[in-house]
């Protein structure tokens, strides 16, 4: 019996074996055609297993057992054929299961890359060209939300942002050549002692270019782009190094590295900075970057108002549970979203976050937590933090977009703006009246 | 890798075609004439460098691999951006990888340079038996479109060599030629590791490159 076992289970691992099954099917595919009967489908795979594997498996199911053990019963030999024709059946529905996604899945593709190329057509024939008056008409902006093909994604996102600082390539070398000489000076001071009478401000942005040097390498590490020897690592380096130059009130500050990525994989290098500097410059930005407490709380409390008027439930939810938003939203305004969504779907939300502003980033937030309302309802505060900090990787792009069109930035007939702006006017008196 | 080195020209180079027909294989066996017979799906960029001699002149070939290009629309612009030479691969013994080189060369057109230099591979040649492409086939193709072609096997080192050599070649051929008006296929070299050499096909002091 321990023989027959042991013969058994060779034939069965072997036919489990998927090289088996990929070349025993695609053998039977060639010669046999659709819908033999199994007989024929046998002799093919025998011939072939011949040819590459000498311990032959089909033989040894198929024949009888060597002269020195006992003969296959007819029962068992009928058991035995059953046996293996039940396999070879399993494989080929699984060969035919797994052809069938695939050509699923191309042709999704293949749908998917037509729509890019139409888009691609309609914006440089029809929009960029006319940019000031086409900019704000419907059809443009309904086809800005369907997500900008890759080829015009970054001249859209370079226009929409603007240069509110009339920031020049001339410039942005100036500084870069600034931040090489730094960058050398600190490499040859560092190995000596720390130079004593440099001002705290020197320090400062010594360490917050350090600090970059450190960053890049965490900066969509999967991508193998911007991490040291990949082809886009010096020149992201220039770029956070030329703002911190440029900018050394502001300084780098983490989560700044994630921003400048998506804006190299998609512009220049000068192109690069000049959108990363202005779009840093805005409003939402600069009090995000500058942590700005009392403005990032009067975001904070804005987004809230939206919240409990979309989600009043999970609203509910998180008051009771203590989850207040700067948890999770400070990851997300901070890299916006490039760092918490696919790529690919980030990509989309910064096309309307250059379409819509602000707004955009706390709609997407909320379009976040409208998608995994349900899940969220059922954890504790601890799952609760963990999830949103680290959202599912397979994320699709349209079932947030749904939700984000599902979600009104509307309060009492006020809108993102009016909400945010009678936070600022509190505020400005609450400063007043704290500064006397 | 190779950092260092003294050259004259960066040209950047991508891989492109379906998943599964030896794009990272070609590329290793070309950089480090190294291959790898269960190799891993690429994520994201796979990135290396060779430097060879073309007549006088020391080319430094930068050339990209990806799998990510289906994955992540996010990084198609940047793949293709400054890239003046690219090879398009199918395996000789999968029709259907040859029947989507009409899309990838569509993509190609779409997001690089139109002055491209753009090679057909056939790849999997040690694979002869089952080979389903005719070479007849796919070199009339390669002429109607302007393509150069080759049939490769990256496991028995054959063309490879050869491949990226007529690639490098003819780009080489045609900034010199100035066959190419400036600007266009200007971006030579790659801003990475030699940030200011891009406009000029100009020979360059391979000196003042590094930060």
């Amino acid at each position: 019996p321990t023989a027959y076992t042991w013969v058994l289970n060779l034939i069965v691992n072997m036919f489990l074996s998927p090289c088996f099954l990929c070349f025993y099917v695609k053998e039977y595919q060639v010669k046999v055609g659709p819908a033999p009967g199994p007989q024929v489908q046998l002799s093919a795979a025998r011939r072939k297993n011949l040819e590459f594997e000498p311990l032959s498996t089909t033989a040894l199911i198929l024949e009888d057992r060597p002269p020195n053990l006992p003969a296959k019963s007819v029962e068992e030999a009928m058991r035995h054929k059953q046996e293996y024709d039940e396999m070879v059946a399993g494989a080929r529905r699984r060969e035919l299961k797994e052809a069938q996604k695939k050509r699923r899945q191309m042709k999704e593709r293949f749908k998917q890359e037509d729509s890019i190329a139409n888009a691609m057509v309609i914006w440089n024939n029809d929009v960029l060209p006319n940019w000031d008056c086409m900019r704000n008409t419907r059809r443009v902006r309904e086809l800005w939300w369907q997500g900008l093909p890759p080829s015009v994604r970054g001249r859209v996102w370079s226009l929409a942002i603007g240069n509110e600082l009339n920031i020049t390539p001339e410039l942005f070398e100036i500084f870069l050549s600034r931040a090489k000489e730094r960058w050398k000076s600190f490499s040859e001071t560092s190995s000596e002692n720390e130079i004593e009478d440099s001002g705290s401000l020197q320090t400062d942005r010594e360490s917050s270019l350090d600090l970059i040097k450190l960053d890049i390498s965490r900066t969509f590490p999967s991508l193998f782009i911007f991490q040291k020897g990949g082809p886009y690592h010096d020149l992201l380096r220039s770029v956070l190094g030329a703002y911190t130059c440029y900018r050394p009130d502001v300084g780098y500050v983490q989560g700044m590295s994630f921003i400048a990525a998506v804006l190299i994989l998609n512009l220049e290098e000068a192109e690069a900075f000049i959108a990363f500097a202005n779009l840093l410059n805005k409003p939402c930005q600069m009090a995000f970057f500058r942590v700005d407490h009392d403005l990032m709380l009067k975001y904070f409390a804005a987004f809230e108002v939206f919240f409990e008027e979309n989600l009043p439930r999970l609203f509910n939810h998180f008051q009771i549970n203590n989850l207040t938003p700067d948890l999770y939203l400070i990851d997300w305004i901070f890299t916006l979203y490039s760092k918490s969504l696919p790529l690919d779907v980030a990509c989309r939300v910064w096309d309307v976050f250059c379409r819509d502003g602000e707004e955009c980033l706390f709609r997407t937030g909320l379009g976040i937590l409208r998608l995994y309302q349900e899940v969220l309802l059922q954890m504790d505060f601890i799952h609760m933090a963990q999830f949103l900090t680290r959202l599912p990787d397979d994320m699709a792009a349209d079932n947030l977009f749904s939700c984000i069109t599902a979600t009104q930035m509307l309060s009492s007939n006020r809108k993102w703006g009016q909400v945010t702006e009678v936070n600022w006017n509190s505020n400005s008196i609450f400063e007043k009246w704290a500064s006397i | 890798m190779g950092s260092d080195e003294a050259y004259n020209f960066v040209f950047k180079v991508v891989l492109i075609g379906e998943s599964g027909v030896g794009k990272s294989n070609l590329l290793s066996r070309f950089t480090k004439n190294e291959f790898n017979h269960d190799s891993r799906t690429t994520i994201g960029v796979e990135f290396s460098t060779r430097t060879i001699q073309l007549k006088s002149l020391i080319i430094k070939a930068q050339i990209w691999d990806t799998a990510g290009l289906e994955r992540y629309r996010a990084i198609t612009s940047a793949y293709y951006r400054g890239a003046v030479g690219a090879l398009l691969v199918y395996d000789i013994t999968k029709h259907l990888t040859y029947e989507s080189v009409e899309r990838w060369l569509k993509e190609l057109y779409d997001h690089a340079d139109p002055h491209i230099v753009v090679m057909l591979v056939g790849n999997k040649t040690d694979l002869g038996s089952e080979r389903s492409v005719p070479t007849e086939d796919a070199k009339d193709f390669a002429e109607k479109n302007g393509l150069l072609f080759l049939e490769t096997s990256a496991l028995e080192s054959t063309n490879v060599e050869t491949a990226f050599q007529n690639v490098l070649g003819e780009i080489h051929r045609k900034v010199s030629s100035k066959e190419v008006t400036r600007g266009s296929i200007s971006a030579v070299s790659l801003s990475s590791p030699v940030p200011r050499a891009a406009g000029d096909p100009e020979e360059k002091k391979p000196c003042c490159r590094n930060l």
